[in-house]
């Protein structure tokens, strides 16, 4: 992780013909036979694809919006590039390290305190000690949790963890940010300071990969768009031409 | 990130939520197999006529349960890792392999902790050290490498087949009795002993217990053991690299 030393052209993600597939239905049966011959090219009975024939690339600095309806595979898509998913076809590339802000509380222990947390969490993402020491007043501050470092996680409020979690994920150094529906959730204050330390982030040269259903966001942020339709990439261009498109699919 | 970081991270993690969650803590790595040395203790020396293993018996059955409980824990944990961690494996990209060494690794610190009590028993019992001593590292390492390859095999596949979870208790339990751990590899009748050299713990307790009874080293069975338990690894490798991908999609 982190960081190489690279030009400036070289494209931070390439996804080549990326696809992969999923079983509906009763995802606990399979047999061995299935399970070990994943290499078949034939899509088998009950399952179905994703995504497929995906393929774009992201150079360092863009800031790129996922548009698409609840269930086109955009999370799918954003996993796949923070490689927690392996593909079934083609590849995905990413140059660069990732910050994957996916499940942000998925690092966290509900039986370990705030500051165990923050510790555990950050050097699981990557940041050596004297990274995380330096770091830590300030992933305090901005969580708003300075009287609750030695509060055990599992008894602060959801809003709480969410802000923890943030907070944390924001201070990678990782050039390229993944952000999925997070924004979401957290009071409209919180969600201001979330706003300013990403555009922070974006200033600073970094790239994000943003999944968002809030148009504004998506504007906000992004300059170019990549509209996901069935699993397919139907439209890559600028944010603004993507939502036209997808509002007035949406309209029919 | 680095293999070794990630794993050292997660092993730590796991043994600070185990200490720091209860007040005994550390006493229950040593309670559970005191509890279990004394019920076989009673019933193999007191209740039955005991005509197998040695003198002193605790720590004869001490030898072999510590190690079990490394074993039998790491490998339950196994069975439900996919499930505990899936948060973390959605999330975070971490080597997939750590999720089942970590558990090898922190079972094996416990392990490691309680052996106090064996040199407590041993000197209370008056068992005599003997120079087989040297040999508990490469039982460590032996009984290691069966873990990992036993954990691969299971932890994914426990993710498709839920009734395997079940099922691996029920084979932990008959692995008990099937293991020389209340009695000796010598104990059993005559044909049987290189057989049950193919479960891997067996050739490992050998060396376990030269420490203190040189008759239960027995090079044969020490050799069969070895050559199962890196057969074992090599297809937990295996699965585990064939599964990898359907196994993301499924946690």
């Amino acid at each position: 992780m982190g960081a190489q030393n690279q030009t400036p052209t070289k494209p931070v993600i390439e996804a080549n013909n990326l696809g992969i597939r999923f079983r509906r239905g009763n995802s606990g049966f399979r047999t061995f036979k299935d399970l070990f011959g994943s290499k078949e090219r034939r899509t088998m009975a009950g399952e179905f694809w994703a995504l497929r024939n995906v393929s774009f690339t992201v150079h360092p600095g863009e800031a790129i919006g996922v548009v698409g309806r609840n269930g086109q595979g955009k999370s799918t898509l954003l996993r796949l590039v923070a490689g927690v998913l392996l593909p079934d076809e083609g590849s995905v590339d990413v140059n660069v390290g990732v910050a994957p802000l996916i499940e942000l509380t998925g690092g966290f222990v509900r039986d370990l305190t705030v500051r165990e947390n923050i510790w555990l969490a950050a050097s699981l993402l990557g940041l050596r000690k004297s990274e995380i020491a330096e770091r830590f007043d300030e992933i305090v501050s901005f969580a708003e949790l300075g009287d609750f470092l030695s509060t055990p996680y599992k008894h602060l409020s959801s809003g709480m963890q969410v802000r923890l979690a943030f907070s944390v994920m924001s201070r990678l150094d990782e050039p390229v940010l993944l952000v999925d529906e997070v924004l979401a959730v957290g009071d409209k204050a919180f969600r201001q300071k979330c706003y300013a330390r990403i555009d922070q982030m974006l200033a600073s040269g970094k790239t994000l990969f943003f999944v968002s259903h809030n148009e504004s966001d998506l504007r906000r942020f992004c300059t170019r768009g990549l509209y996901l339709r069935g699993g397919k990439l139907v439209l890559d261009d600028t944010i603004d031409a993507v939502l036209k498109q997808y509002n007035a699919d949406q309209g029919k | 990130m680095g293999y070794f970081r990630a794993l050292w991270i997660l092993t730590q993690r796991d043994l600070r939520v185990r200490y720091s969650t209860s007040k005994l803590g550390y006493l229950w790595s040593v309670l559970e197999p005191l509890a279990m040395s004394a019920i076989y203790w009673f019933v193999f020396t007191q209740v039955f006529e005991r005509t197998v293993g040695e003198t002193p018996y605790i720590v004869f059955l001490l030898t072999a349960l510590l190690p079990w409980m490394w074993f039998n824990g790491a490998i339950s944990d196994a069975s439900r890792a996919f499930w505990k961690e899936s948060r973390l494996v959605r999330s975070i990209r971490l080597p997939r392999t750590v999720w089942v060494n970590q558990l090898v690794l922190a079972k094996g610190i416990e392990f490691l902790l309680a052996l106090p009590v064996l040199a407590l028993f041993a000197i209370l019992g008056g068992a005599q050290l003997h120079i087989g001593v040297v040999l508990f590292p490469l039982a460590i390492v032996l009984q290691a490498v069966c873990m990992v390859g036993v954990g691969l095999i299971v932890a994914p596949l426990v993710v498709f087949y839920r009734d395997l979870e079940r099922a691996t208790k029920l084979v932990l339990r008959f692995l008990f009795f099937a293991t020389p751990v209340i009695y000796g590899t010598s104990d059993l009748p005559h044909g049987l002993e290189l057989w049950s050299a193919i479960n891997p713990l067996a050739g490992a307790i050998s060396l376990y217990r030269a420490s203190f009874f040189p008759a239960q080293l027995d090079w044969a069975v020490v050799g069969i053991s070895s050559a199962s338990a890196a057969v074992m690894l090599l297809l937990g490798l295996y699965v585990f690299r064939r599964s990898e991908r359907a196994l993301l999609k499924a946690v």
